[in-house]
């Protein structure tokens, strides 16, 4: 499956269950579609716009808030460790050595609670941390190929929808460098922070109907600068 | 081929892979490296992102077009073709090939006329390829192909080393820490760029130098500098003549 069919399949799901609830969607849907998405037990999103980890946003069940709770009462688990590492962390089966020795405490915690696997993903863009995606299952097992890569993507979305950044399925398509460097450079052109860029970037693609590489590829080229806007309050300039 | 240079490549990049070493830093360098060794123009490594599409994660030029080319690969071309086979695959000839279109036209624009595309293996799994590319067409000498392959095979082996690989997960946390921090210092290119009125490819070079000088991995130094807690300093204060003049507008004016 490519990455925009899956897009726009998991774009669907998450739909799906925003309408099925009667709201806009948000990264609590995210949280709810992910779960029959990609078969697992339960699922909790926390939030976080600085490097800590942050607040539990969502959880749907009981299981999966104990396991945001524990991780932040004990300092340790995935949560951290994805903070930390900028990649998933995961942890098939709670009950090996492996998870054993990474989380002496974690490991039995999330056991007694009821998760036999647990699968932590970051919410990142580059240096943009915008939370954590946890997944988990009463039974332990990898996720498959198929299921990782579906999960990246309810990620990616989540993402999106966490930074409230203008995001569609059929939008940005396949990895530019550009917009990452776009991003940078806005952050100097608009002085503001790599999180605001982002949401800039994307709103000013958004609103002037042009695709979001293209403002991307101006920008970089030095044939398109972006202003303040003074309607919109300037992120967290000093 | 040069052996002298063969063996001091390789004991370089074995040598870097002892240390705390960072993963996009060192693959920077087998793709530099690959273009001295093979008598090649450029070079580039691509990783399968589990999301369904290939992914730069390297090249021996930071050139933009240079990495859109590598990337366009995700669509048609010989590193999908590679990748989906796990066999190396080569064009002599971009002009007369007909595989690629699209690819080919875009190669030629760059100045491009000869290709190669060598998997990276693991076990039964290919997980990206070494990209190859050259100005003038002909063959790929078997020589050339044999150390392109056995350095591909080092760019696997250093996608596994900084953790445990008992565990089969490992190479998917690594893959994806690997590819957030190549956004991280696209994120960094920018900034800097744009701070310092430089290009972004003068960026990267700017950016890996102060790390190697604070002894820093580079995207930790990205990461930092993005973050805004972490300063890079313009050497061309120093010399005011390297560095080309862009106007500015004023910083106050921006409230």
């Amino acid at each position: 499956m490519t990455y925009i069919q899956r897009r726009v399949r998991v774009w669907g799901l998450v739909a799906e269950q925003a309408s099925a609830r009667g709201g806009r969607v948000s990264a609590a849907d995210v949280c709810a579609a992910v779960v029959p998405g990609v078969q697992v037990t339960g699922a909790w999103l926390s939030a976080a716009r600085d490097a800590q980890a942050g607040h539990l946003m969502q959880a749907t069940d009981e299981v999966g808030r104990q396991l945001a709770d524990v991780q932040l009462t004990l300092g340790e688990g995935p949560l951290f460790d994805v903070s930390a590492f900028s990649g998933p962390v995961l942890a098939s089966d709670l009950a090996d050595g492996e998870s054993g020795a990474r989380w002496p405490v974690f490991a039995s915690a999330a056991s007694a609670a009821g998760a036999a696997a647990v699968f932590a993903f970051p919410l990142v863009v580059g240096a943009i941390r915008a939370g954590v995606l946890g997944l988990y299952r009463d039974r332990p097992g990898p996720l498959s190929d198929f299921q990782l890569g579906d999960a990246l993507v309810f990620a990616d979305t989540a993402t999106m929808l966490l930074l409230d950044a203008q995001d569609r399925p059929a939008g940005p398509a396949a990895y530019r460098a550009e917009i990452d460097q776009a991003t940078g450079m806005l952050t100097e052109q608009l002085g503001v922070s790599i999180v605001d860029a982002f949401v800039r970037l994307r709103a000013y693609a958004y609103a002037n109907d042009i695709q979001l590489a293209d403002v991307a590829r101006d920008i970089v080229a030095r044939r398109l600068r972006l202003f303040p806007d003074p309607d919109l309050p300037l992120g967290d300039k000093t | 081929m040069d052996g002298q240079l063969l063996s001091n490549t390789f004991i370089e990049l074995t040598d870097t892979m002892v240390a705390d070493f960072d993963i996009i830093d060192f693959l920077h360098v087998l793709t530099s490296r690959s273009v001295e060794l093979l008598n090649v123009s450029a070079a580039g490594l691509l990783l399968a992102d589990p999301r369904g599409e290939l992914r730069v994660v390297a090249a021996s030029s930071e050139a933009v077009r240079l990495l859109e080319l590598f990337q366009l690969q995700s669509d048609e071309g010989p590193c999908l073709d590679c990748f989906r086979s796990g066999q190396p695959v080569s064009a002599a000839d971009l002009s007369a090939d007909r595989r690629w279109p699209q690819f080919a036209a875009a190669a030629g624009q760059a100045g491009f006329s000869a290709v190669q595309a060598l998997p990276m293996r693991l076990r039964d799994q290919v997980i990206g390829a070494l990209n190859l590319f050259r100005g003038a067409a002909g063959d790929f000498d078997a020589d050339s192909v044999r150390v392109g392959q056995a350095l591909a095979d080092v760019a696997t082996i250093s996608l596994l080393h900084e953790r445990s690989m008992r565990r089969s997960d490992t190479l998917n946390e690594q893959l994806q820490a690997a590819l957030n921090s190549r956004v991280v210092i696209e994120q960094a290119k920018g900034k800097l760029a744009e701070r310092l009125g430089i290009d972004v490819n003068q960026a990267f070079t700017l950016l890996r130098d102060q790390a190697r000088n604070r002894n820093q991995r580079l995207s930790d130094l990205a990461r930092a500098f993005v973050d805004g807690t972490q300063a890079i300093t313009d050497p061309a204060s120093a010399s005011p003549r390297a560095r080309r003049p862009v106007s500015r507008r004023p910083r106050s004016g921006q409230t």
